[in-house]
């Protein structure tokens, strides 16, 4: 397999764009990408798609087909891939591989959702179209039902209490202030979040990211082939996905995604790391409890502290283990199909030393982006190797 | 007793492996012998929230609460819970209650 970089990188804002078409946030954010990839768009081999639910949204398909048209990539392979809220993360491996393994010398991979212009009901019911509706939908469970879940575990078995969660929710908006691509940044109080609106008990507003339109994109190119890139290239160490069971019951433990786990043992040993080499991450947080999951199930920090972490600033930018600097889903949205090729153009900002809330000296930095109840996940591992 | 009522599963021929369902092939053996089973609706809440902002399709149900339960079959399972309430905690014995479309409403044992 040869070694593939990241070199083009491209980003709508993640807002409500209610006047715009999701092909138009696509194209934008596709050609900013292209334009600063360093290869000649003939170059560029396949077309990944990240999208999850313009079907049941916007009555629209082939959109992978379609965005390729209007780029000028026609002719290639241009595939949309699903896996709910990790479509993006796949789409991404998925053009890693055809890089790496010779396909082609240049990928694109780009995200795309848009949600916002849809009533809340539509929006949580087209949503569900990530749950085992055999066995978990008939219950009437959502997404933040399944994290109100896992909460309430959470709390018996380690002490969490509303305001350790909290302290990850003022974390995340507060970091996502300084992010101009961000939907809403803000500084919030413990109190503030306790009285903000219940939504799936324990989850309050505050607790679930807010509904987006957006699209993010990237150019990956064999890393022989980037010599004319604008900006420094970002090599890719590791692209791994792994499944698991769509059921939320069909989980052993309700705080432990085994489908986290596997992806994270893979990513490491593909990187040959340890989760203490790495330096910042931008993790799966749709809800402020999944942020402490994951990142226990990542390693990155020790089994129940997750909340603790944050209550005691070890995950904030200049902590010991930085989480989400970007603001993360909590803040700076989640338009599904594009966050986690969102996540990846964060961490290639911060590998690059040009990110609006920098982690110092970053040079390995992850992402994790997860779909359903842990059906789907990806772990990327990107490096700064100029140094 | 209260009322009481049982859980659908699905149970392979070939080896026994119980598995909540659906499913058609077994996930130990690979037989393609999975039968319909009734299970026993006793067992341990894992956990339960309260659905305050419920999908299209469960309106008209206004709040709910939806329930995780460990049967005593080993099986996990989601459903609904009748008597939410924040003394209700982890832990807790319950028993499938009633069926209600396609789900099951766990109660409390008092």
């Amino acid at each position: 397999m040869r070694d593939v970089v990241i070199t083009g990188i491209g980003s709508t804002t993640f807002a409500q764009h209610k006047a715009r078409s999701i092909q138009s946030l696509a194209v934008e954010a596709a050609s900013a990408a292209i334009e600063r990839a360093g290869i000649d768009r003939s170059e560029i081999g396949a077309l990944y798609l990240g999208n999850f639910i313009a079907g049941p949204l916007l009555g629209q398909e082939v959109l992978a087909g379609m965005i390729g048209d209007e780029l000028g990539l026609t002719g290639i392979p241009c595939t949309k891939v699903e896996g709910a809220c990790a479509s993006g993360g796949i789409a991404f491996r998925h053009a890693v591989m055809a890089v790496a393994s010779g396909s082609c010398n240049a990928a694109i991979v780009v995200g795309a959702e848009k949600m916002a212009h849809a009533s809340g009901a539509a929006v949580t019911s087209a949503l569900n179209c990530a749950m085992d509706n055999r066995s978990d939908g008939p219950s009437g469970l959502t997404f933040p039902g399944l994290f109100g879940l896992a909460w309430r575990v959470h709390a018996e078995r380690y002490g969490t209490t509303r305001d350790d969660v909290s302290a990850v929710v003022m974390k995340n908006k507060e970091n996502g202030l300084k992010n101009p691509l961000a939907q809403m940044g803000a500084m919030l109080t413990l109190d503030e979040i306790r009285h903000s609106a219940p939504i799936a008990d324990p989850i309050q507003l505050y607790d679930c990211c807010p509904v987006s339109d957006g699209a993010a994109a990237l150019v990956v190119v064999a890393a022989d082939r980037a010599r004319n890139a604008s900006d420094l290239p970002i090599r890719v160490r590791a692209a791994v996905q792994s499944s698991g069971p769509a059921r939320l019951a069909g989980h052993a433990d309700l705080c432990n995604f085994k489908t986290t786990r596997l992806a994270a043992e893979r990513a490491y040993s593909a990187a040959g790391i340890t989760a203490a080499d790495i330096d910042l991450a931008e993790i799966h947080d749709c809800f402020s409890m999944a942020e402490i999951i994951h990142c226990e199930d990542l390693g990155l920090v020790p089994r129940g502290e997750g909340a603790k972490w944050a209550a005691e600033g070890r995950t904030r930018v200049g902590g010991s283990m930085p989480i989400n600097a970007s603001g993360g889903l909590l803040s700076k949205g989640h338009p599904v199909g594009a966050t986690g090729v969102g996540q990846l153009y964060e961490v290639v900002m911060q590998l690059r030393g040009k990110h609006p809330n920098q982690v110092k000296n970053a040079r390995l930095g992850m992402t994790q982006n997860v779909g359903g109840a842990g059906v789907a996940c990806t772990v990327s591992i990107l490096e700064r190797t100029d140094a | 007793m209260p009322d009481q009522t049982t859980v659908s599963a699905v149970k392979c021929a070939a080896c026994g492996t119980l598995d909540a369902g659906p499913r058609d092939v077994c996930p130990k053996c690979y037989a393609r012998q999975m039968q319909a089973v009734e299970l026993p609706g006793s067992g341990k809440l894992v956990s339960w929230t309260m659905i305050r902002r419920p999908p299209a399709a469960f309106r008209e149900d206004g709040a709910y609460a939806v329930a995780v339960v460990l049967l005593d079959s080993g099986l996990q399972v989601t459903g609904r819970m009748s008597q939410p309430g924040e003394q209700v905690k982890p832990g807790v014995r319950v028993h499938a209650g009633a069926k209600l479309r396609d789900t099951i409403v766990f109660d409390v044992e008092a």
